[in-house]
């Protein structure tokens, strides 16, 4: 049962486009799937690194206007200086993303260790902020508030085999789903590394994993640059799937929207950003029909809360303790005890 | 020269508004260390409350102050009540999204009560300004500053001198012992995060009449305040105070002297700048950050 | 009563139900509709949305078009582009309406743009003023509000009444503020006017006393804004604050003159407007009759008289929709969009009928309104004659 489950899921998931051809459900998938990939970058940091980041969003918003502007070509003057770009393969867009977001996380990997707790994440939301503020303001670069329109899709293939737009739903919706196993495999063979315990160890408690000779710093930038990375590759998707980027992709809701998923799926599971990134992404579609999104949103602020409350763990948690499974709560999983110690100190 | 002056006006102006929000929420976080993302939503209600007795109630623009007053203890209590007292064993993590939670259903609620307009509040006041030399005020604005001076005032003197005041600030420096003195920990916590919850209020019933009072007012109010909060050292009222001051020179010299549109960054360069030379503060009492 | 009789009943009245309710469907014709109803622009796009509202329910009292009633399906853009550009995907994909009318700014419509050409869906534009919007070669843009290139035209003969010789502007920061000082400093150059400052104010910003005070310190003589009519009471009152004493013209057609003396009161005394709509002064609209009678429709539904000055173009549009629909014979997108370049329509700005515009091959449909300047003395607005 336990292994059948996520077969079976993903079966589902790559049958799909054959038996929904509602190009408006697959829309919606196609953006959830990319906003799971994003939760799933912050899970990372937040459920596995134990770092409570809301400026999240700034990695995907990086990550979409880089690639964006590589694959649209700029020219700004920086002082005196005039640099011209001109356009690159949208393919290319999405690796120098990953690079750049990447650097970024690396940044606020290392400004971490400095900052903690409510303040870190102050720092966090003030991060978010002021880039959002440059892609308003910068309009030499960024087109500000006009957006930047027209952004080519991604286009796959080699001079040899021939080339294949990512243009359509469906094409879309196979490449985000690609990603997004990719992205669940890297992360999951992080979380049983040794870099995923250590990462869990500094969650649990810092002062005895730095007394354990585990370096803090190290883990803590490691977990945030595959996380903006992550969120970057997930950004860079969007922009060539929704094919226009203004600044209100850096607004607050959105990293409330991550967060959301990441708390009530689970944080600290493999499963949960997907489970509550399928939820959110699904409920406004469902909810559309009989609630204004007002009201949507003030019942996704109560479900949350109610989440928080009453399940804090998350509900991929709560249904594995109802059903005896264990997979995927690598977080929660003491490690061997060694038996020898336990006896010595009994005997004590 | 002139142009500089009027800077210098309107950023004392804006900076003894800016210095109540700070206020109610460098209590709250040093006294409760709660990460409020209450505070902005809170700060928009104050500015609905005015809008409400002013311009749809009709009533008296003075009245809209006190009321708005009113309003914000109430919710805050209430959301202490109802929330906090529920995770006030958890950990911080879980407290800091409840509250974005108990944000989200403000904010929209506002939305969905007074819709997505901008609305505008009377006053009563003549738009002609008071010209003093080459600086040009308006009297309501002058009202402004008058207000915000007396409710900075009446909180230093109710932290200060009275014994509700002291208790809280017994908690803050030790809520173990205090509760141990006999000091009743949850009473001072709602009554903690009313107060703050009320200065919030107050501001955006002082600053929604000087521009329009709109649903998401609150939003770069919340960041402001944290902003002012790290600036002035957590719990520190005179912190808070001359932070709110500060914040408002930069945003106006800032905004005047370098660029209109990288106005509100002022604030979050300020945050980035000191949590990473001076993390506690400028006036911090002693306590280790984070 | 018997078991057999009661299915019976209940049988024929599900089958009555479905039978109605499809065919109620089919009876109606979608008309999408994307319009700021929160966010920067909101007061405007509210307005304009009853103004679309009243026209498809007076088309529908009168029968509706070829026998099947208008439905509008109005969507929110937030006043935000991808918002925009993700309303339209929804309205194309899952609505399948055969027609759009929207966006109302042009940052917004411009959004929109690339999915009319890749769903091959006409959208009518009503308010956005960007050029570029008729000039880029989309062949299912059809607008009827004038292009800043025509305001700027227009204004070319009232420089000399106006005596400016040299002018500051202050605009929102979109297509619009920023194409409207492109075309009137284009204009300005012909006849020898310098243009001095330009400040621009974001779209959700408060506070533009910072630009205002640098404006006041200008050499120039008069100050142009460009921005929603939120934005230029604030303007208005943060001038007045600082004593700021030049005269102020204001473009674009959205100012909503009774809203800004509603709100900013005395502090827009002395301002003059450029718009093409004056409801106060029928005899000096298009087709008095028809303003009036308008002018009493929306008084009629309880709505405020403020609104009359930008919902007139959701109204006109509607009825061009409706107009392009009966000459269609059906409601699909292609013959709608065939039967639009044909329409002629006495509407509330004046006779509609859409001109070629932009790169051959691929022309847009722009139609040309007529043009007034407004003052507003002493909390009165009166139409400037010369």
């Amino acid at each position: 049962m336990k292994r059948f489950l996520p077969i079976a899921f993903v079966l589902v998931l790559v049958t799909l486009p054959l038996w929904m051809r509602d190009p408006y459900y697959l829309h919606m998938l196609v953006t959830t799937g990319i906003f799971t990939i994003a939760a799933m970058s912050l899970n990372l940091l937040l459920g596995y690194n134990g770092q409570l980041s809301l400026g999240h969003v700034a990695f995907f918003g990086i990550g979409a206007y880089t690639s964006a502007l590589v694959s649209l070509g700029f020219d700004v003057d920086i002082f005196d200086y005039t640099i011209v770009h001109d356009p690159w393969p949208p393919v290319l867009g999405f690796f120098i993303a990953i690079l750049v977001t990447g650097v970024c996380g690396y940044l606020i990997g290392k400004l971490s260790f400095k900052v903690r707790g409510a303040y870190f994440v102050i720092v966090t939301i003030s991060f978010a902020e002021v880039v959002r503020l440059v892609a308003l303001n910068w309009m030499d670069l960024t087109q500000g508030p006009l957006a930047l329109t027209n952004i080519p899709p991604i286009v796959l293939g080699a001079k040899s085999i021939g080339y294949v737009s990512i243009l359509g739903k469906v094409p879309s919706y196979y490449l985000v789903l690609g990603v997004a196993a990719l992205a669940f495999l890297l992360i999951s063979r992080i979380v049983h590394s040794r870099y995923g315990r250590a990462m869990i160890a500094l969650k649990e408690n810092e002062s005895l994993a730095l007394a354990c000779g585990i370096d803090v710093t190290k883990y803590l930038v490691f977990g945030a640059v595959v996380s903006a990375a992550m969120a970057g590759a997930a950004g860079s998707l969007y922009a060539h799937y929704i094919r226009i980027v203004d600044p209100e992709i850096f607004m607050f809701m959105n990293t409330v929207t991550m967060v959301i998923m990441v708390i009530t799926g689970g944080k600290g599971t493999l499963y949960g950003p997907i489970v509550g990134g399928l939820i959110f992404g699904i409920l406004p579609v469902g909810l559309r029909v009989v609630a204004g999104p007002e009201v949507q949103w003030i019942i996704y602020g109560a479900l949350m809360i109610a989440i928080l409350l009453v399940l804090p763990e998350g509900i991929v948690p709560a249904i594995q303790r109802r059903f005896g499974l264990s997979a995927g709560n690598e977080s929660k999983e003491r490690p061997p005890a060694d038996k020898s110690l336990v006896r010595g100190e009994q005997a004590l | 020269m002139e142009e500089l002056s009027q800077h210098i006006a309107n950023a004392i102006i804006l900076g003894s508004s800016y210095a109540i929000l700070g206020i109610g929420l460098t209590l709250i976080f040093g006294i409760m260390r709660v990460v409020n993302f209450t505070h902005g939503e809170l700060y928009a209600l104050g500015g609905y409350a005015a809008y409400m007795v002013s311009t749809v109630l009709g009533l008296n623009f003075f009245l809209g102050l006190p009321v708005s007053i009113l309003v914000g203890a109430l919710v805050g209590a209430a959301i202490e009540f109802i929330l906090l007292r529920r995770i006030r064993t958890s950990d911080m993590d879980t407290g800091m999204l409840v509250m974005i939670g108990a944000g989200i259903i403000i904010l929209n609620s506002i939305q969905l009560i007074w819709g997505g307009v901008a609305k505008s509040v009377n006053t009563p006041f003549s738009d002609v300004p008071v010209v003093v030399g080459p600086v040009s005020v308006s009297s309501l604005r002058l009202f402004v500053l008058v207000a915000a001076l007396v409710l900075i005032a009446a909180t230093y003197f109710l932290i200060n001198r009275t014994k509700l005041g002291k208790a809280m600030r017994a908690t803050f420096q030790d809520p173990d012992v205090a509760s141990l003195m006999g000091v009743n920990i949850g009473v001072i916590y709602t009554a903690t995060f009313a107060i703050g919850s009320a200065l919030a209020a107050a501001a955006g019933a002082l600053l929604g009449p000087v521009f329009l009072v709109t649903p998401s007012m609150g939003n770069m109010a919340a960041l402001k305040a944290f902003a002012i909060v790290i600036l002035g050292g957590l719990g520190s009222i005179p912190g808070a105070t001359i932070g709110g001051f500060i914040l408002a020179f930069s945003e106006e010299m800032g905004a005047g002297y370098i660029s209109s549109g990288y106005r509100d960054a002022m604030g979050f360069l300020i945050i980035i700048m000191v949590l990473l030379i001076k993390p506690t503060g400028l006036f911090a009492r002693s306590e280790r950050v984070g | 009563m018997k078991k057999a009789s009661l299915l019976r009943i209940l049988g024929s009245t599900v089958i009555v139900f479905t039978a109605w309710s499809t065919m109620a469907a089919a009876q109606s014709i979608k008309i999408g509709v994307i319009e700021p109803l929160t966010g920067a622009f909101a007061a405007s796009g509210n307005y304009v949305t009853n103004g679309a509202k009243i026209a498809a329910e007076e088309i529908n009292a009168e029968g509706g078009v070829l026998g099947q009633k208008l439905e509008l399906i109005i969507e929110d853009n937030k006043s935000n582009p991808t918002e925009a550009a993700a309303v339209a995907e929804k309205l194309l994909v899952s609505d399948k309406v055969p027609v759009l009318m929207g966006a109302w700014g042009s940052s917004l419509t411009l959004a929109v743009m690339p999915k009319l050409a890749e769903y091959k869906v006409p959208m009518l534009v009503e308010t956005s003023a960007a050029t570029k919007i008729t000039s880029l070669g989309n062949p299912y843009v059809f607008r009827t509000a004038p292009t800043s290139v025509m305001e700027a035209d227009f204004f070319k003969d009232k420089i000399d009444a106006f005596k400016l010789k040299k002018v500051d502007f202050l605009v929102v920061n979109n297509d619009w503020g920023r194409g409207t000082v492109d075309d009137f400093k284009k204009m300005f150059k012909t006849k020898g006017v310098t243009v001095g400052l330009v400040e621009t104010i974001d779209p959700a910003a408060q506070d533009i006393s910072a630009q205002l005070a640098k404006m006041k310190s200008s050499d120039a003589d008069t100050l142009f804004v460009t921005a929603a009519v939120e934005q230029l009471t604030l303007v208005f009152k943060q001038a007045a604050a600082l004593g700021f004493k030049k005269p102020i013209i204001t473009t674009g057609g959205s100012q909503n003159p009774d809203q800004l003396i509603a709100q900013a009161g005395a502090t827009a005394d002395g301002t003059m407007h450029l718009t093409t709509f004056t409801p106060w002064v029928p005899e000096a609209t298009a087709f008095p009759a028809l303003t009036t009678k308008y002018v009493e429709a929306w008084a009629k539904r309880g709505y405020a008289f403020p609104g009359v000055t930008e919902s007139f173009r959701g109204y006109d549009a509607i009825r061009v929709i409706a107009a392009a629909i009966k000459g269609a014979g059906k409601a699909e997108p292609e013959a709608i969009r065939a039967a639009l370049w044909k329409v002629n329509l006495d509407g509330l700005v004046g006779k509609i009928t859409f001109a070629k515009l932009g790169p051959k091959g691929a022309e847009s449909g722009q139609s040309t309104p007529e043009f007034r300047v407004l003052k507003i003395e002493n909390g009165k607005i009166s139409v400037v004659k010369n």
